[in-house]
């Protein structure tokens, strides 16, 4: 049950201090690989930090109001929140976070968290191409999701309940006892849901830089623009660890951690390499007709297995 | 006590004298004429009185003769009843036409006493000739009295009439040939006692032509063109007395003569009275012309009044008995004073067109009459024909004739629909010219409401009888002191009301247990917070008050009802109450008109629900009874959910909510929005606490409920993310939202039943609040399209944080309260083990992301436009009911066990199994648990951190001009074109394009289309032609007499 202590807030900060830095240094190495693939140099693969303090170091001397400055910090804030919901390491006294306050539903809906409070700031800006942004953005938000609440519906049934350590506890003891083994066609769904909230191709145009000046936050710069680029090295990993938790047996240890991640955050990667962009119409529609059904399948066979 | 026999003195005494004192002076004859008609007033009421209180009935054989030399004459408490009445009417009548008797020759006055006397004695006469004797009397009379008038139309009615009444006489007078023959007798009595000479072939054909001749005078469908004919085109006040006064007497007649009739004829007279019924509310349904149909309203009514009393006595009920001269006077009380009420009306207006009536707005007394008369008929508390019918279905019902009752149902609900309509174009259409208005002509309509209000008070004790709680009478008679004091400011009105919904709530609260304490807060604390903003109306707010009062009052009686018939009248007197207040949206025509019919189809669901419930119970009206059905219990618990559902709004029946909630007052779509939608689940629960399953075939109804509320979920949000309407967007909104609650209850478990509970608070909460701020951004932008507003956020600040809580709140993201409901749904699905309608619920969820997004970008972010920047904040009395609601969902976001703990324990007597476990602060089920205080704190935490790194950061930071942005280093164009806000979500409807077409408004369309088409085929059989008219008749006789007695 509850065992709250001020000392955890400590070990909070010093995971997310971690995880901060994998996602930093994820983005840059992926980054550089793109580039090599491509027979470019690249960049280096500290490049992102070095944005990230320069984004810091800048001071805006403009802003559109105070719901202007709350959207970067509804976004990071629901970034933080999902990680901080999250246990990380199984097992370990320390780094747990805050999971103890809710189970795997409250992260579930951290996620929108951020969605709708960036949105809110964006439009707060008044610029036309941050609310044709939010709107693409959005719109396939809800389409996107659809396959995750049925994957994790699915992982409550197979596991019979909704904490995300017991999930990870269900699956100690060997490859063979991880999601994805004991229920592989749920866990493509929970791939393809995946895929659908890490922002890559086939499901960028929210962002579209080459249609719409970077879409939602096209008016933040500055620190404005660096809580935004905190929170997307931040939210991506707090997703990627949730994925690592509930279906590829969690991590004992922060090395393990870090491999899975990486693996899994490949996979967005090679996805978006081979597959051109789709419009926000097509996507929506790709979710509803190929993830819903294969979601309907995937809840009908885990009821018969579990 | 002056003997009823000086009733015919006086008119043949008159009858020659009339022209000799009017040759002295108009005003003299005048005058002698009023007088007897007040006399006989006189001479029947004092019958009346004194027959009540026991006296012993006359029988009267004039100059000591055997009839039919002599007249015989019968004053029974019955027939003093109906003369009362029609010589009351004759007086008013009278006084009604007064400019015209004033003007016309004396004749006219010699014509009206002989229809008064000749009705006055088809009443009292107990002989077959007499009868025959004093119907052509009337009917002479009254053809003269038409032909009088220099219409042309009116005149040819009146040959028509003569026509048809000629047909009947002549069958009433062989056939009363025959039966002297046959009984050798002309007296009623003597014939009813040896009636078994009577049976032989010619006896029967006999007793057939008279009863025949009877039911052409009561009009019956088809042969019954003439008198629609009559209608409309003679004069009111004479119509009034045709319609009311005549009809009155033919009744009486027929219900004397029912004694002679045998099984076949009794059936007979009742199918025909209700195909009369029936079909002359379908034929009305396309009538455009006033006083035809009045018509057709009059003439079903009557076929109604008939079909009711035969079939109760065809039912084994004795003549005379109480009950059923309590439902059928009920009836046929409503029907008279209503319908006469209504002629008079439609002599005052003048019109041709329905929607002409509007200029009745002009005068808020006939306004408030016409609006009783309508209700009255449409059967709606608190008027007689609302408790006639409510024990006609329970007597009906308990002696298992539900054919009878399904049949009179239908035809009522048609009679609503064209009633409603006409009510609907009089409270909203646009009108041109005044009408004169004479004191003679107003004061006999006044009277006759009044008394229909009294008839109504009284017939509430009568029904209520035996249930020693009246729980309406206190807030009823606040309303009507509201009536009263409708001349008063809307300040003064406003906290009169919030006074008394608080006193009430004091006193009703300590009877209130369980669930039933959380409606109360909803209704009646709900009901205080939702008046303040009464307060930004100015001037005076005519006809508002007392039907907030009465929605109130209904929605207080829903709580504290014990009985079946306390619950449906407070649901009745609710949706009367809101029904006006929705109509009242500028816009709101159609709207309410389609609220009114599902709420009243719905209604008559639940009547049947209780009649069935009465029947199969023992006949108890208890509510608990609900819980001890064991026959019938899907049919009942399916009616009863239709009724409730309707109130709810679930996919299917939801297609009245938009318009109703979108286009009401800014105060008045909180109101239904967030409370009245409340009562259909406050019903539901109810239900089901009672009823645990129910199944039709191999459907069970807890399982569809389940399925009906998750899409109901997903397509009310769905629809609500492409509307352009803010107003509507939540009306639409709330479809979804209460989809959550009908999946909750559907669920039948602890865990269902807390979700579905604490939702229906929260969403009493965020969506009074969404509406008070929108209805505020309305009220200052004058524009419902949120594509024409944008970036209020500057000149509206604090409706702005509103929406932002309530679309939290809404959305259920956490930390606020919403997501209390969203964890307790994941796992109730998992406990229930209803994943596909639980994901259905989910992914509705998700969307309303979509339009609550859209809400607020569209209306308070983007580009503030060049005509709003005058805007001022929404007025405070709209702000405070809003932060106090701002400062419950916090409450409730931050200590959630202060709701779900006492709403768990009293849930735990319904279902002790897989209550929520609580541990400092924590929410405990099998599968998952949740802190709300602690993911608040954690939030609020990270949150404030950042927050005031940035403002920190960015202290220097200018506030910049709505148009420096990123633009290419180009000026943006105008607000308009910069605002996108327009079809925002376009890509969802693209790829969901044949989720969001509109089947269910298709589906209710044809149907509407095809019951007005068929209405319209049926009546081309009107031709207008007299002499088609007597085929009509001629073939209705042949027919009547095959299908009776066979080849």
């Amino acid at each position: 049950m509850i065992d709250f202590q001020p000392v955890k807030i400590l070990y909070a900060l010093f995971s997310i201090f971690i995880i901060f830095n994998i996602g930093l240094l994820i983005q840059g190495i992926v980054r550089k690989i793109g580039a090599r693939v491509g027979k470019r140099y690249g960049i280096r693969f500290y490049q992102p930090y070095i944005d990230l303090i320069k984004n810091y170091s800048l001071r805006t001397s403009i802003t559109h109001g105070i719901m202007f400055y709350l959207g970067p910090v509804f976004r990071l804030t629901g970034g933080l929140g999902v990680f901080l919901f999250i246990p990380i390491i199984f097992g370990s006294v320390y780094f747990q976070n805050f999971s103890f306050s809710g189970d795997i539903i409250l992260v579930l809906y951290f996620i929108f968290f951020g969605a709708l409070g960036m949105a809110l700031g964006a439009g707060e800006g008044g610029h036309p191409y941050s609310a044709i942004g939010v709107s693409r953005g959005l719109a396939q938000v809800t389409a996107a999701e659809i396959p995750l609440v049925i994957a994790i519906m699915g992982i409550a049934i197979q596991y019979q309940t909704f904490s995300v350590s017991e999930i990870v506890a269900a699956q100690q003891g060997g490859i063979a006892n991880w999601t994805m083994i004991t229920n592989p066609l749920l866990t493509i769904l929970g791939m393809v849901a995946y895929l659908g909230s890490m922002m890559r191709s086939p499901f960028d145009v929210v962002l579209a830089p080459q249609e719409i000046p970077i879409g939602p936050p096209t008016e933040y710069h500055s620190t404005f623009l660096g809580i935004l680029q905190t929170n997307r090295s931040i939210f991506p990993m707090a997703k990627t660890v949730l994925f690592v938790n509930i279906f590829f047996g969690g991590a004992t240890n922060w090395f393990i951690l870090i491999i899975k991640i990486f693996l899994i955050y490949m996979w967005s990667v090679f996805v978006a390499v081979v597959f051109p962009r789709f419009r926000v119409d097509q996507s929506i529609r790709w979710f509803y007709k190929y993830a819903l059904p294969l979601g309907a399948v995937v809840i009908f066979i885990t009821t018969l297995l579990f | 006590m002056v003997d009823p026999i000086y009733i015919f003195v006086i008119v043949l005494g008159l009858a020659f004298l009339l022209s000799l004192f009017d040759k002295l002076s108009r005003n003299l004859s005048l005058f002698l004429f009023f007088l007897a008609l007040a006399s006989f007033v006189y001479i029947s009421g004092s019958w009346f009185i004194s027959l009540l209180s026991g006296k012993e009935e006359l029988i009267i054989f004039t100059a000591g003769f055997k009839p039919p030399v002599s007249i015989n004459l019968k004053m029974g408490l019955i027939e003093a009843f109906f003369t009362s009445l029609t010589n009351f009417l004759g007086l008013l009548s009278a006084i009604y036409l007064f400019r015209k008797f004033r003007a016309e020759a004396v004749y006219s006055l010699i014509l009206y006493l002989m229809i008064i006397m000749g009705i006055n004695g088809l009443i009292m006469t107990r002989d077959l000739f007499n009868l025959f004797v004093f119907l052509e009397i009337t009917s002479i009379a009254t053809y003269s009295m038409i032909g009088i008038s220099s219409d042309l139309k009116s005149l040819t009615a009146g040959f028509k009439y003569m026509i048809a009444g000629g047909i009947a006489s002549v069958f009433l007078l062989i056939g009363t040939i025959y039966l002297y023959r046959s009984s050798g007798t002309l007296n009623i009595d003597s014939m009813i006692s040896s009636v078994g000479l009577l049976t032989t072939k010619t006896g029967i054909i006999a007793l057939f032509l008279v009863i025949i001749a009877i039911m052409i005078e009561l009009k019956p469908f088809p042969a019954n063109g003439w008198a629609l004919d009559v209608y409309q085109s003679v004069n009111s006040g004479v119509v009034a007395i045709i319609a009311s006064g005549i009809s009155a007497a033919m009744l009486f007649v027929l219900f004397k003569l029912t004694p002679l009739m045998n099984e076949n004829l009794l059936t007979a007279v009742a199918g025909i009275g209700l195909a009369t019924f029936f079909f002359s509310n379908l034929l009305a349904l396309k009538q455009e012309n006033p006083k035809r149909l009045l018509g057709y309203s009059s003439i079903g009514q009557i076929g109604l009044i008939m079909t009711v009393y035969v079939v109760l006595i065809k039912a084994g009920f004795i003549r005379d008995s109480q009950i059923v001269w309590l439902i059928s006077g009920g009836l046929f009380l409503n029907h008279f004073l209503a319908k006469a009420g209504l002629f008079w009306l439609a002599g005052i207006i003048k019109k041709e067109k329905l929607s002409d009536w509007a200029s009745l707005r002009t005068s808020p007394i006939l306004l408030f009459a016409f609006g009783t008369f309508i209700f009255a008929l449409i059967g709606l508390p608190p008027f007689p024909g609302f408790f006639a019918k409510w024990q006609l279905v329970m007597t009906l019902a308990a002696k298992g004739m539900i054919f009878w009752i399904v049949i009179i149902l239908l035809g009522s609900f048609l009679e609503a629909i064209y009633l409603l309509r006409w009510l609907g174009k009089v409270l909203k259409r646009e009108f041109q010219e005044k009408f004169a208005i004479h004191f003679s002509r107003i004061l006999p309509i006044i009277i006759f409401m009044l008394l229909i209000l009294v008839l109504g008070a009284y017939y509430s004790t009568l029904i209520f009888a035996g249930n020693n709680l009246n729980i309406l009478y206190l807030p009823m008679l606040f309303v009507f002191l509201l009536f009263i004091l409708d001349f008063l400011p809307v300040w003064i009105k406003n906290t009169l009301t919030i006074a008394a919904t608080a006193c009430y709530s004091y006193l009703i609260f300590p009877q209130l247990a369980g669930y039933k304490n959380i409606f109360g807060v909803i209704f009646l604390i709900g009901g205080v917070l939702l008046l303040i903003p009464g307060y930004i109306k100015k001037g005076k707010r005519m006809g508002f008050y007392p039907f907030v009062a009465m929605m109130y009052a209904g929605l207080a009686g829903l709580l504290i009802s014990k009985t079946t018939l306390q619950l449906f009248t407070s649901w009745e007197i609710m949706t009367l109450g809101s029904y006006i207040l929705i109509i009242r949206g500028k816009k709101s025509e159609p709207h309410a008109l389609s609220y009114m019919l599902f709420s009243v189809g719905g209604a008559f669901a639940m009547l049947l629900g209780f009649g069935l419930l009465f029947s199969v119970n023992g006949n108890s009206l208890a509510l608990d009874s609900l819980a001890n059905v064991s026959q019938a219990v899907g049919t009942i618990y399916l009616l009863l959910g239709l009724g409730f559902l309707t109130k709810m709004a679930s996919i299917g029946l939801h297609i009245w909510l938009p318009g109703a909630h979108g286009e009401a007052e800014t105060d008045v779509s909180p109101m239904v929005s967030a409370i009245l939608l409340k009562a259909g689940m406050f019903g539901m629960i109810i239900l089901m606490s009672a009823i645990h399953s129910a199944k039709i075939g191999f459907v069970s109804l807890p399982y569809s409920l389940g399925w009906l509320g998750a899409i109901t979920v997903f397509l009310g949000n769905l629809m609500a993310i492409y509307q352009e309407d803010a107003k509507r967007l939540l009306a639409y909104s709330s479809v979804g939202n209460l989809g959550y609650v009908l999946f909750g209850l559907a669920l039948m478990t602890h865990l269902g039943w807390l979700t579905s509970i604490t939702y229906a608070l929260n969403h009493f909460l965020f969506k009074a609040l969404l509406f008070l701020a929108i209805g505020g951004v309305v009220m200052r932008v004058k524009t419902k399209n949120m594509y024409e507003m944008g970036g209020l956020i500057k000149k509206m600040p604090l409706s702005f944080i509103s929406v932002l809580i309530g679309i939290i709140a809404l959305s259920g993201v956490p930390p606020l309260s919403g997501f209390a409901g969203k964890w307790m749904i994941y796992n109730v699905v998992l406990e229930k083990g209803w994943y596909f309608q639980g994901l259905v619920v989910i992914i509705g969820g998700l969307i309303a992301f979509l339009y609550c997004f859209r809400l607020i970008y569209a209306v308070f972010l983007g580009q503030l436009k060049d005509n709003h920047r005058q805007v001022k904040e929404a007025p405070i009395a709209l702000l405070i009911p809003q932060y106090i609601m701002i400062f419950a969902i916090m409450l409730f976001s931050v200590y959630p066990g202060f709701i779900l703990q006492p709403v768990g324990d009293f849930l735990k007597e319904l279902f002790p199994q897989g209550a929520l476990i609580w541990n400092e602060g924590s929410a405990f089920t099998q599968f998952g648990y949740w802190n709300g205080g602690l993911i608040f704190m954690i939030t609020g935490g990270i949150f404030a951190i950042f927050f005031l790194l940035l403002f920190f950061l960015n202290r220097k930071a200018q506030k910049v001009k709505q148009f420096n942005i990123v633009y290419a280093a180009e000026r943006p164009s105008r607000p308009e074109l910069t605002h996108v806000g327009y079809n925002f979500f376009a890509h969802y409807k693209k790829a969901l394009g044949s989720l969001s077409q509109p089947y269910v408004t298709k589906f209710w369309d044809t149907m509407s289309d095809l019951f007005h088409s068929s209405g319209d085929f049926v009546r081309r059989l009107y031709t207008g032609n007299g002499q088609t008219y007597i085929l009509h008749i001629l073939l209705f006789v042949l027919a009547v007499y095959y299908i009776t007695f066979g080849g």
